[in-house]
């Protein structure tokens, strides 16, 4: 027991707000551009991110990819996307998770790894910076700061 | 009782401290897991306040960490991009009053194409809309899910298979599902286990969600296939109050066994920005003479400011009363059904950090003298009227 101060202590200091890094300008939700779609309404991101419908409209399975919560980029795009904290966020996904109904989506731990990621699958979709977006994507929704 | 309680919370918060190390993850195996460390009071002993009626005994005017901590670990096999196996074993204050270790979840599921899901083996229960996350405390607002709603359900996992359908209208989205299975589980009443294994149950839902809305209708049944076990409180009875004849026709009466109970629901939740809100709204009508039909709802809204959520809500359960009955031991078991009551709940979620939340609530309870159902060892003072506050701490790791 004697060591408990001290985790309480590691505890407290993991508690404590991080300072957040500045928002780095616009956001772009991008598949891959073999993929064959070219826009995306609000409520199709948050479908696929969310896990509630994985089809893009032509029919093909999307393969979304998500960041490591540490990354300041996935709270700029989830508070951008619906408003929400990453804790939000991720109380919904364990709701899924736990009863079975989702698989929680794969994650990477920074925007350039999801740019390899989104670049060699099919139908890869991502969100990366939108000066980051190359010719291999197509920009399918944009998130303003 | 003090060493064991503190015992408790020891192995608890060594688990807590512990278990976030061994998540792990490798591209197809992965584990995960969730629990809360609890703490609940009333302000009476007239009665054991308890989160649902699988649990045989309850919360006083003492501090008790049984009824709110859990812990569960899963495991995620992914086999091939389209079938995946599962095992979810939790710990849980249980009907035979341990927290014996049970394999909540185990199924294998295949999804043939993106829209349909299929699941086969051991399953969680969703007869009402989030029932099958009840456990799951970091997922949901509240301490514990409304109690007026959800105490009547006390089935959590079958053996069996269920089938999803999406279907996309638009950006929206529909989904459907049936389900079929065999329940597997015991309810506690009095000192005794009233069994509801093999019972067959089976249930369908729609859900429609637009944005931020999301509305569900779902209805499920189950058929009982044994008898309460109250055989030996009527024989008791017998010498004084009634002859064995009459004690027979009695229980013939109040037979459970091949009656079949109906659960209707209707769900309406609202998540955007820092606003959540929620509508549920739910019909029991039970085959045996020996329950009440009931109907109960619940209303919860929630605003986050910061980390901090501040929520308030209301929830209600009403049984209806059965025709008069002069039988003494007819009058006496479905007294024990009974339930007409209230609860205001108030309270806060604090997000500490992504995968960790505290609560703190207060739920006002008032109610009829008569409402016992929700309850364990009720006692003559009883009068209806309890104020539980509750503190929790839930996490993911």
């Amino acid at each position: 027991m004697s060591r408990l101060p001290s985790r309480i202590l590691i505890l407290l200091a993991l508690v404590l707000p991080a300072p957040l890094a500045q928002a780095t300008g616009a956001l772009a939700v991008v598949v891959n551009a073999r993929c064959g779609v070219a826009v995306m309404t609000r409520n199709e991101v948050i479908n696929i991110f969310f896990g509630r419908y994985r089809q893009f409209f032509n029919g093909r399975e999307a393969l979304p990819v998500d960041l490591v919560d540490d990354h300041p980029v996935r709270g700029q795009f989830y508070r951008r996307l619906v408003g929400k904290d990453l804790a939000e966020v991720n109380a919904y996904w364990s709701r899924q998770i736990f009863s079975g109904r989702l698989q929680a989506l794969p994650k990477v731990s920074t925007p350039d790894e999801a740019i390899k990621w989104i670049a060699a699958q099919p139908c890869g979709i991502g969100f990366i910076e939108q000066a980051k977006a190359d010719a291999r994507f197509n920009i399918v929704y944009e998130l303003a700061p | 009782m003090l060493p064991g309680r503190s015992r408790l919370w020891a192995a608890f918060a060594l688990v807590a401290l512990a278990l976030p190390a061994l998540a792990e993850t490798t591209k197809d195996f992965t584990i995960r897991g969730f629990g809360t460390l609890g703490a609940v009071r009333t302000n009476s002993d007239d009665v054991e306040f308890v989160r649902d009626i699988s649990q045989p005994r309850g919360a006083t005017d003492h501090w008790n960490a049984r009824t709110d901590s859990v812990l569960g670990v899963q495991a995620n096999w992914r086999l091939t991009p389209a079938i995946e196996a599962v095992v979810q074993g939790i710990s849980r204050y249980r009907y035979d009053r341990t927290f014996k270790p049970e394999i909540a979840w185990a199924y294998l599921k295949i999804d043939p194409n993106p829209a349909l899901s299929l699941r086969l083996g051991r399953l969680g229960t969703e007869f009402f809309m989030l029932a099958d996350s009840r456990l799951v405390g970091y997922s949901y607002l509240t301490v514990r899910p409304p109690g007026d709603y959800f105490w009547y359900l006390p089935f959590y996992s079958v053996n069996g298979a269920d089938a999803a359908l999406t279907v996309p209208v638009g950006d929206s989205v529909l989904r459907g599902k049936v389900y079929y299975g065999i329940a597997d589980g015991k309810i506690p009443l009095a000192d005794k286990q009233w069994k509801i294994d093999g019972s067959p149950l089976m249930g369908a839902y729609l859900e429609y969600q637009t944005g931020s809305w999301l509305l569900r209708g779902s209805y499920a049944n189950i058929r009982f296939n044994s008898s309460l076990p109250i055989a030996d409180d009527v024989a008791a009875l017998v010498p004084g109050i009634v002859s064995p004849a009459q004690a027979r026709a009695g229980l013939d009466y109040l037979e459970t066994d091949g009656t079949r109970s109906h659960y209707y629901s209707l769900g309406l939740v609202y998540d955007s920005g820092p606003w959540q809100f929620q509508l549920m709204l739910n019909a029991v009508d039970q085959g045996s003479k020996a329950f009440e039909n009931s109907w109960a709802g619940y209303v919860l809204a929630g605003y986050r400011i910061g980390s901090v959520t501040p929520y308030i809500g209301y929830s209600h359960v009403d049984s209806t009363r059965r025709t008069a009955t002069v039988h003494p031991l007819v009058a006496r078991v479905r007294a024990d059904s009974r339930a007409e009551q209230g609860t205001a709940i108030l309270g806060a979620r604090w997000d500490v950090m992504p995968s960790l939340a505290l609560k703190a609530q207060w739920d006002a309870i008032r109610g009829d003298s008569s409402s016992i159902f929700p309850y364990r060892r009720e006692q003559a003072d009883w009068d209806g009227r309890l104020d539980a506050f509750s503190l929790s701490m839930d996490f993911v790791f």
